[in-house]
């Protein structure tokens, strides 16, 4: 994807006690094809910064995702991979 | 049309040929022959990852398998838009030709029976269809068919992802999920190997070469496919039989078998100690698979079965 998590608006909230980090995320779609590659990439990511022990992440649907969740940068950037937005 | 100097012309500049009025017969022909290879192979292996597919571990990975598939078939249906612009008839394509008449890579016609030979799939064919798209997309000097291809490489990149991911976490899962993974990986390396076609040495003239449909010689896509998988292999504890040397200070990757040899389809399994010919593996290719009527008739039996009673105001 050309576009970072954030900015297509699908990380809900974080926050990080003792060393433990929690994550809300929700998928653009229930049937996210690649939604085990995003778990993944988002827990081995936090992982690796400093001080980080665990990650655990909570897959949410409400509010559902849509288009209008997205930055404008994500915006700006799924535009320029040709994807209409 | 172009006078053939005027053609040659337009090639060596390395402008871009965007309608049929700037084409010779020739470069038509030649264009549409690649064009029917890659829908072939893009569309045939829908139904041959769908056997494999259903076999999925998990619902999450079903639903990978199955949006692969989805990609595979879009990917298909540019290739035939693009003929179809170009003349062709897309239905008689796809639904009116013989089973045998189909241009896609013979390992598409051995059956895969499992989630982990689904996988391997996704990290070696995938590959080599992802080094030989790469080509075209970067070289082709067909104006359409490169811009199309600038999705269709994204889109390549998830599933090798899903191949890649699923083979290291097989590996590492150890005893005999491993054991499954190399045994699919024994019979599917050369498989793959054996994509991308006869050797150079063998193949004095290329016509998609000279008129920039490609950009690389087989060999040379043999060898980018190797520089990706052999290392990748290698990283997670899969063996592979090739290695890499250094021949008249260039890095090359060699195989450690004869390359052609004996392979039996039915039983998935080569046979390293009988090296054939090119002509023996031409004879095979064009005998066709154990899957390829069967995985045919898939799509063409229900649309005439459809178009039938729809004739009938049924």
């Amino acid at each position: 994807m050309p576009v970072n998590l954030v900015d297509l608006g699908v990380i809900y909230g974080i926050a990080e006690h003792d060393g433990v980090v929690d994550v809300d995320l929700t998928f653009t779609a229930m049937g996210c094809p690649a939604s085990e590659f995003i778990l993944d990439d988002v827990r081995e990511r936090l992982l690796r910064e400093d001080g980080v022990s665990d990650v655990r992440i909570n897959v949410v649907w409400d509010p559902p995702w849509t288009a209008a969740r997205m930055t404008q940068a994500g915006r700006e950037a799924l535009e320029a991979w040709g994807l209409a937005v | 049309m172009p006078t053939a100097a005027e053609f040659e012309k337009t090639i060596k500049s390395g402008e871009l040929i965007e309608s049929r009025s700037e084409m010779t017969p020739e470069y038509l022909r030649e264009l549409k022959h690649t064009l029917v290879v890659s829908g072939d192979t893009e569309l045939i292996s829908a139904p041959a990852y769908y056997l494999a597919a259903q076999k999925a571990p998990s619902i999450n990975a079903f639903m990978t398998g199955i949006a692969i598939i989805q990609d595979e078939l879009a990917h298909a249906h540019i290739a035939y838009h693009i003929l179809e612009e170009l003349g062709e008839d897309q239905e008689k394509l796809i639904f009116s030709r013989d089973p045998k008449s189909f241009r896609y890579p013979y390992a598409f016609d051995v059956p895969l029976d499992s989630w982990t030979e689904l996988v391997v799939a996704n990290g070696m064919y995938d590959q080599a269809g992802f080094c030989l798209l790469g080509d075209i997309h970067e070289k082709c000097s067909y104006g359409p068919w490169k811009r199309g291809l600038n999705k269709v490489m994204a889109e390549e990149n998830f599933h090798l992802r899903n191949g890649r991911t699923w083979m290291k976490r097989i590996s590492q899962a150890g005893g005999s999920a491993k054991d499954e993974l190399q045994r699919a990986v024994d019979w599917m390396f050369p498989l793959s190997v054996e994509w991308f076609g006869l050797p150079d040495d063998l193949k004095m003239h290329s016509t998609q070469l000279e008129y920039r449909l490609k950009g690389l010689t087989n060999d040379q896509l043999r060898q980018w496919w190797l520089s990706t998988v052999v290392p990748y292999c290698e990283q997670i504890g899969v063996k592979v039989p090739a290695h890499q040397e250094t021949q008249e200070g260039k890095d090359v990757w060699v195989l450690d078998y004869p390359f052609p040899c004996e392979f039996d389809a039915e039983e998935k399994r080569w046979d390293f100690s009988k090296p054939i010919t090119w002509d023996d593996v031409l004879v095979r290719w064009r005998a066709r698979g154990p899957r390829n009527a069967e995985m045919v008739a898939m799509f063409q039996e229900e649309f005439h079965k459809f178009r039938k009673t729809h004739k009938n105001g049924n």
